[in-house]
Parts: C-alpha cells; sequence; structure tokens
C-alpha cells in the first residue's frame, strides 16, 4: 500500500506547541566539516525577540540568525509564529552541547532546552536516526544521504494489561524528507488476537521534537491487541519501506530534468523496522472470579428480546440477546439459556460485527435462538447471566438479561392433521445411563454350591425311588404271600379264557371237535373258576350254579351258563349232530357268556 | 438303634437349617445396607458391603448385578463387566442385566466382532438358559417323584381302565424327566464353568509364554472377554473370540 505523503515538502507546516518555544537542530550527528541547522520557534509571538548568539564555546555561526515569521488562518482563528534559525558549525569533535537561550518575548521570559550533537569525523559518513536500524538496511543503502532523520516507533498503551484486556499500540513513522511509505509486513504477535484500525489515507503529520531534533510524525498504523495467554509476549516490529529524497546532486545533466519524473530529486528507498514490544500481561485474579464466568474482558451490556410473548404449541419463537461493547468482541461465548426439556432449542445464529472506527475495538454479538415449546403452558426464560471482567475496574461484573414468560396456548386443530401426525412426540433421551440395582430380598446360594449339592434334590430323587420300590416290592411280596393262588388266578382269569377261546378257535379250524368242545367248557367254567377260587374238584356244574348264586349274580346268567355247559357236554359225545354253522354258534355264545360273566365277577 | 438314628439325622438336619437361616438374615442385612449405601451414591462403601457378602460365602445374581452397576458408577469398566458377566451366568434371561452389560461394554476400547452363531446352537442355548440349575434341577427331581407315584399307582391297581390312564400319565412324566436330565447337567455345566474372563487391566500385553521378556503378541485392554486355556503358575493362556491366544498375569484376568 502506498500512502503518498503529499505536501510534506510543500511547505508542511511546522507547529510549535501551543504558545511554546521549541529549539531544535535538524539533526544530531554530524561530520566535523558539516553544520547544523539550529532553530527557535516561538508560536503566538509576532515580533522578532533579541536573542543571544548561540555559538559560544563549541560553535561558530556559520549563516544567520535568519528569522522567518509565519501566520495562518484557520477556521477564522489566526495562527502566528516566528523562527529564528542558525547555522552552527562545529569546532571540534565529540559530544557538544547548544547551550539553552533566555529571551524575553511580550514580558514573558522563555528558556529553550540545551541540545546535544554528536560531531563525528568526517569520513564517518553515518545516518543517525535515535532508532536501531538493521545492519542489513545499512548494507544495502550505503550511500543514504546524509542528514536524513528516519525512524519507526512503536508505542503501547500501556506494558501490563490483563489476559484479555484491550492493548493499543500505535505506529509512528518519524522522518524529514520522505515522499511516501509502503508496509511490508504487519507486526506479528505471538499470543494475541489482533484488531486492525482502518489507516488513515492521508496520515496527519505533525512536528515532535525527539532528543533535540525536530521530527515529523505521521501516525501509520493503530493495532488492537487482546492477549490470550499471560506472561511476557513480544509485539514484533513492523517493516515499511520509505522512499527518501536523495540530496540534489549539484553536477547533473541538463537532460535529467527532462527524463526524470521526478522533479524533487532521485529517491533512495529505505527499509526500517520499529522496536519490538515488550509486554507484561497479568492473569485475570482469581479472587471473586464468578463460576459463571464468559472468559470475555472489556465493557459489555446485553440486551434481550423475543418476537411473541403469546404463541401455540409447535410454534417457533425467535429469542434474541445482543451483547455490545468494548473490548474482544470474537471471544464473547453467551451461554444458551437454560429451558425445560419440552422445549425444543435449536444452535444459535451467531452475527458478530466489529467497530474498529473509534479509539477501541468495540461491537456487538447477536445470539439469535429458535426454539419451539412442544408443550402447552407458560414458557419461563429464564435470566441469563454474562459476566465479564472490567480492566479499569479491575473487577468482575455481571450484567443480566430480561426474563420472558411467553404464553404457549394448546395446538390449533387445523385441517392439516395429516402433516401434523409427523410431529407425533417421542419421548426424548434425555440421557443415559444404566438401570437401577435390585433391591429385592435374594435367596442365597453357597458359593461353589450347585444343584447337586441342594439337599431337597437328593432327597425328593431318593424318596421317589423308595416309592417306585416300595411298590414293586410291595406287590412281589403280596403275590407271593398269596399262596392261596386265588390271587393270581383271578388275574389271569381273563387271560386264561382269552387263551382257551384261542385254543378252541384252532381246534375247529382243524375239524378237532372233542379239543373244541374241551376248550370252551374250560373257558368258562375255568374263568368262573379262576375267579371265585374253586378247586378242581368244585367245578362241576352244580357248585358253580351254587358259588354265582353267593355272589349274587343274574339267575338268568346262570341258567345259559348251565345250559351251555350242559349243551357242550352232551354234544362233545355226539360229533355228527352239530353242523358247521352251529360250531361258531357256540363260540360266538361262550364269548358272549363269558363278557357278561366278567362284568358280574 | 433305628429310632435313634433317625432322631440324630433330624436334629442334624434342623441344626444345619437354622444355621444356613441365621446366616441368611445376617447376609441380607449387609445386602441391604449395600443397597442403602448405592441408593445414597456412595458407591465406594456399596462395592465393600457388597464385597463382604461374598467373603461370607454367598452369591446371588442380583448380588453380582449390583456390585457391577457400582463399580460402573465408579468408573471400574474390568470390574462392573465382570461382575455383570457373573450375574448374567444366574440369571440369563435378566433384561437390565443385558442392558447394563451392554451399557458397560461401550467403554471397552477393543472391538471385536462376534461371529454370527448357528441358529440351532443359538436355541439350544436359549433353552438351557430357560431355567436355572437348581430349577431344572427341580423340575427332574419334581418328575421324577411324580413318575414314582404313579408307577406306583399303576403297579399296585388291577382296573385295567385306570392302568390304561396311568400308563400314559407315567410317560408323560418319563419325557419330562429324561428331558430334565440332560438341561440340568448342561446348565450346571453352564453355571460353574470357569474357563472365561475378563481383563481387568486398563492395558495388557499378551505374550507368547508364560515368562516376563517373551515375545509381545498383541496388547488388549480392560474389559474384554477372554476364553482360559491354560494357567501356568502365576500366568494364564488367554484365548480372544477371533481365536487370538497369548499369557497375561494371572492378577490381569478376572474368571467370570
Amino acid at each position: 500500500m502506498h500512502l503518498i505523503l503529499a505536501g510534506l515538502l510543500t511547505g508542511a507546516s511546522l507547529y510549535a506547541q501551543n504558545g511554546q518555544v521549541q529549539a531544535y537542530v535538524d539533526r544530531n550527528r554530524i561530520g566535523a566539516d558539516e553544520y547544523v541547522n539550529f532553530t527557535i520557534e516561538l508560536e503566538g509571538a509576532t515580533d522578532f525577540p533579541s536573542l543571544t548568539n548561540p555559538a559560544q564555546n563549541d560553535f561558530i555561526v556559520v549563516s544567520g540568525p535568519n528569522q522567518s515569521s509565519n501566520i495562518q488562518i484557520i477556521n477564522g482563528a489566526m495562527k502566528s509564529s516566528i523562527t529564528v534559525k542558525w547555522g552552527l558549525a562545529p569546532r571540534r569533535t565529540g559530544e557538544l552541547t547548544i547551550p539553552p537561550i533566555e529571551f524575553r518575548s511580550k514580558n514573558k521570559k522563555y528558556k529553550t532546552t540545551p541540545i546535544s550533537v554528536t560531531v563525528v569525523e568526517s569520513s564517518q559518513k553515518t545516518v543517525s536516526p535515535p532508532s536501531r536500524q538493521s545492519g542489513q538496511n545499512i548494507q544495502s543503502q550505503p550511500s543514504l544521504p546524509q542528514g536524513s532523520k528516519l525512524f519507526l516507533k512503536a508505542t503501547p498503551s500501556r506494558t501490563t494489561v490483563y489476559r484479555g484486556e484491550e492493548l493499543i499500540v500505535t505506529f509512528d513513522l518519524y522522518f524529514d524528507n520522505v515522499r511516501n511509505f509502503t508496509r511490508q509486513k504487519l507486526p506479528e504477535a505471538q499470543g494475541f488476537w489482533i484488531e486492525e484500525f482502518p489507516a488513515q489515507k492521508q496520515p496527519v503529520v505533525t512536528t515532535e521534537v525527539v532528543d533535540g531534533v525536530a521530527y515529523r510524525k505521521a501516525e501509520l498504523q493503530r493495532l488492537a491487541l487482546f492477549p490470550t495467554k499471560t506472561g511476557d509476549l513480544v509485539i514484533d516490529p513492523m517493516l515499511v519501506d520509505c522512499e527518501v529524497m536523495a540530496a540534489r546532486q549539484r553536477s547533473r545533466s541538463i537532460f535529467d530534468d527532462f527524463f526524470s519524473d521526478n522533479f524533487f530529486g532521485a529517491t533512495k528507498v529505505q527499509s526500517i523496522s520499529s522496536t519490538p514490544v515488550k509486554i507484561t500481561v497479568k492473569p485475570l485474579p482469581e479472587q471473586g472470579q464468578p463460576g459463571d464466568f464468559s472468559g470475555s474482558v472489556g465493557d459489555f451490556s446485553i440486551v434481550s428480546s423475543i418476537d411473541t410473548l403469546q404463541t401455540s404449541q409447535d410454534q417457533a419463537v425467535t429469542l434474541t440477546y445482543v451483547i455490545r461493547g468494548s473490548g474482544n468482541i470474537n471471544s464473547i461465548k453467551l451461554p444458551p439459556p437454560k429451558l425445560p426439556a419440552s422445549v425444543e432449542l435449536f444452535e444459535p445464529k451467531i452475527e458478530r460485527e466489529t467497530n474498529n472506527r473509534g479509539n477501541h475495538i468495540q461491537g456487538t454479538v447477536k445470539y439469535e435462538y429458535v426454539l419451539i415449546p412442544r408443550s402447552t403452558g407458560t414458557l419461563e426464560i429464564p435470566v441469563i447471566r454474562f459476566v465479564y471482567f472490567d480492566p479499569s475496574r479491575g473487577q468482575y461484573r455481571t450484567v443480566n438479561s430480561r426474563s420472558f414468560s411467553v404464553k404457549v396456548n394448546s395446538r390449533v386443530q387445523n385441517y392439516v392433521s395429516s402433516a401434523d401426525r409427523l410431529f407425533k412426540e417421542e419421548i426424548a433421551q434425555l440421557g443415559s445411563d444404566i438401570r437401577f440395582i435390585s433391591r429385592s430380598p435374594q435367596t442365597w446360594n453357597r458359593l461353589g454350591s450347585s444343584v447337586f449339592s441342594e439337599f431337597w434334590f437328593w432327597f425328593l430323587n431318593v424318596l421317589a425311588a423308595l416309592i417306585a420300590g416300595t411298590a414293586v416290592f410291595y406287590r412281589s411280596w403280596s403275590e407271593k404271600m398269596e399262596t392261596n393262588i386265588a390271587f393270581s388266578r383271578r388275574r389271569r382269569a381273563w387271560s386264561n379264557a382269552q387263551g382257551n377261546l384261542q385254543k378252541a378257535e384252532t381246534a375247529l379250524a382243524q375239524s378237532d371237535y372233542a379239543e373244541f368242545f374241551t376248550r370252551l367248557d374250560r373257558t368258562l367254567a375255568g374263568f368262573v373258576g379262576d375267579r371265585l377260587g374253586l378247586s378242581q374238584a368244585e367245578v362241576g356244574l352244580d357248585r358253580i350254579a351254587e358259588n354265582l348264586q353267593k355272589k349274587k349274580a343274574d339267575a338268568d346268567l346262570i341258567r345259559e351258563l348251565v345250559d351251555f355247559l350242559r349243551s357242550l357236554e352232551t354234544d362233545r359225545f355226539s360229533p355228527g349232530a352239530v353242523s358247521n354253522h352251529e360250531y361258531n354258534e357256540l363260540l360266538e355264545t361262550a364269548k358272549s357268556i363269558l363278557a357278561k360273566l366278567n362284568k358280574v365277577l | 438303634m433305628c429310632m435313634q438314628r433317625a432322631v440324630f439325622v433330624i436334629v442334624f438336619l434342623l441344626t444345619g437349617l437354622s444355621g444356613l437361616l441365621a446366616a441368611g438374615n445376617e447376609i441380607d442385612f449387609l445386602f441391604e445396607k449395600g443397597n442403602e449405601a448405592y441408593f445414597a451414591g456412595n458407591y465406594e462403601e456399596a462395592i465393600r458391603l457388597y464385597e463382604t457378602v461374598i467373603q461370607h460365602g454367598f452369591e446371588s445374581g442380583y448380588l453380582y448385578y449390583n456390585l457391577g452397576s457400582a463399580y460402573y458408577k465408579q468408573g471400574g469398566t474390568g470390574q462392573s463387566i465382570l461382575y455383570y458377566e457373573r450375574a448374567k451366568k444366574w440369571l440369563p434371561n435378566d433384561e437390565n442385566i443385558d442392558f447394563n452389560l451392554r451399557m458397560a461394554n461401550l467403554n471397552v476400547k477393543d472391538r471385536i466382532d462376534l461371529p454370527e452363531e448357528f441358529f440351532l446352537f443359538r436355541w439350544h442355548r436359549n433353552l438351557v438358559n430357560l431355567l436355572s440349575s437348581r430349577q431344572w434341577g427341580m423340575l427332574l427331581a419334581l418328575s421324577t417323584l411324580l413318575a414314582a407315584i404313579t408307577f406306583a399307582v399303576f403297579w399296585l391297581v388291577d382296573k385295567h381302565k385306570l392302568r390304561a390312564i396311568l400308563r400314559i400319565v407315567l410317560i408323560v412324566w418319563v419325557m419330562l424327566l429324561l428331558f430334565s436330565v440332560p438341561m440340568t447337567i448342561q446348565r450346571h455345566n453352564v453355571e460353574s464353568r470357569s474357563d472365561q474372563g475378563i481383563i481387568l487391566e486398563s492395558t495388557v500385553r499378551c505374550l507368547a509364554a508364560p515368562h516376563e521378556g517373551s515375545t509381545e503378541l498383541f496388547i488388549i485392554h480392560e474389559g474384554i472377554k477372554v476364553s482360559v486355556r491354560d494357567t501356568d503358575g502365576d500366568w494364564r493362556k488367554i484365548e480372544l473370540i477371533d481365536g487370538k491366544q497369548g499369557w497375561v498375569p494371572a492378577g490381569s484376568v478376572g474368571i467370570i
């Protein structure tokens, strides 16, 4: 960026300080064969006082006193000043002093400050700005014109700040004859957040006397720095390339004027840099720091607003918080409002606006929340506390936003009911944790025990074995004990009868009729005998009938049985008397009688 | 003589039973104290009380569940998983235990994908896990007893209609009995197995041989479930689900 210092050479006014007297030299380091211009400037005076000769022991006056007066009218106010100039040549080398000069003007006594001038051997041609110059620059600019005065100074507003506090650093160029300059590099500063103030297109040029030498001073850059860490921090130098007017050469060709577009003569580019600035950053005080301290440093206020105080369920509400103030706007964090879980709160839209036009960095941060109440009733939006540190007071301060209470009406049941289904509420998972422990009474097991070491297990199994064993044992025992065989005969009666019937059928098939009749007889007589426990001798027809009567059997059944048995006996001995199909009839009759007997016995 | 023996047996049983009941009261008290401590958020005290119960020689599924939860609240991932797994051994179908075990497993660093289980094996495992070994044992014992009673009646009556019914009933009991025998044994094996463990230390190096300084094979982290294949002095040979094997110090594995 080129900023042309227009009018610097065309008689830029050199104002003296208000009503003050100033004495200065054009440079304070000269060769033994050179001279300094010593000027006394008196503001507000119109006539020249009588001045003593400034050259005493160390200097010889080579020119002057040249007097000039300057009257300016700015906005109707007149400013006048007079200057008296001498050319002073040194008598010797070393540190020489131009002594103070006392004079009277308008019945006031004035006294200038003494000015020291270093005189070196004339072979040493040095440029002598009071600021440091990097060796590289001296090497690359060996023939810098004598007497050019140039340095860049970084001035911090203070050297000890709190972390996060605004620190303003001003970079001023002190110069004599510079046409324009280019900023090579903005200073870097580790551990700082940097905000730039806008550079002026036309830097205001003022006069300032440094070490007795008058400089013109232009503010090149102003920076606001916010330290982000504590300790000793360094702001790196700023680099500026300056176009310096070279002294007009005497032996110039006539063509130079035509071919050089530089009316004022040749220029040289000189790079200069400011000195690094050391800043001590203090941590914010621990004492009195509130728990909800936001980390912001500066001076702020908060304003909250809401777009409506009456809404209906599932209707979005816009909630806005604006923090305004001076400080590092970019580091401001606002805690979200604490709302009940029935309200859906979306991520805020954050807008930051930084204003760097004033003397301090100011700005606003806007937090715009959209929230949707999911339940009806009164929704309380609580106060947000914004806690910041005020470095000018050295204490923490809290500003509160307004609280709101919003009335949430129930949703209007409108016609678009199908779309509303999409908003059916789900149970929101608010957190995750393990399930709660069981507090019910426990059934305790011995460590290392198992089902096979349980008493009841073996007890029940042994009991079962005992029951089954006892039953089997009892059965066989009782059978053995029934020597009368009646029991066993009775149990086997049915199967014996069936067996005999089977044999009778076989005999019939083989046409063994004698055997057939015997088997049929045995089937019925044997069954009755077995069931009634009759002995072999008792199985006569009379005995059977008699015993059946005792059992209270049906008389018809008895008669039928006796008749059947009797017919069998007669038929047995006259085999030819019975036809084939009658055998089968006999068999069926026997079966039916047997079935009837089984029911009775 | 016979009488004396019977009296002796009864007295012996009664004293044993009453001793168990008295101990049970004290254990219940400790358990409730532990629950109160947990409820109050004093997890360290809860862990101490629960572990006292175990030191007294008693255990229950929910004791392990509560202990695991207390460890979880304390941030002990490995311990909480170990006790949840133990609780799961006793209460395989408890949904809360499964949930908390899943929560605890979220903190495990190592991710080892379980191979898909063949559905028949899964069904079989679910069937075995349907009841605890004691419940299966009770089913076994009761079906045995009922089978024996049915058999006795069947054996002693002559009414063949009744006998026909009893025969069917007997077959049912015997089938139930035959079914519950392998179930009881398998469930017992599941409960008494001690070949699975949980890594309890945050980082464990698995070595190729059971001595310090042998080749480092791989590193596993707290909470991972391993099979314990072998033991050698103070070392245990573990196997991961994916088949990797290595030796770790015995103290870094908690047997489920």
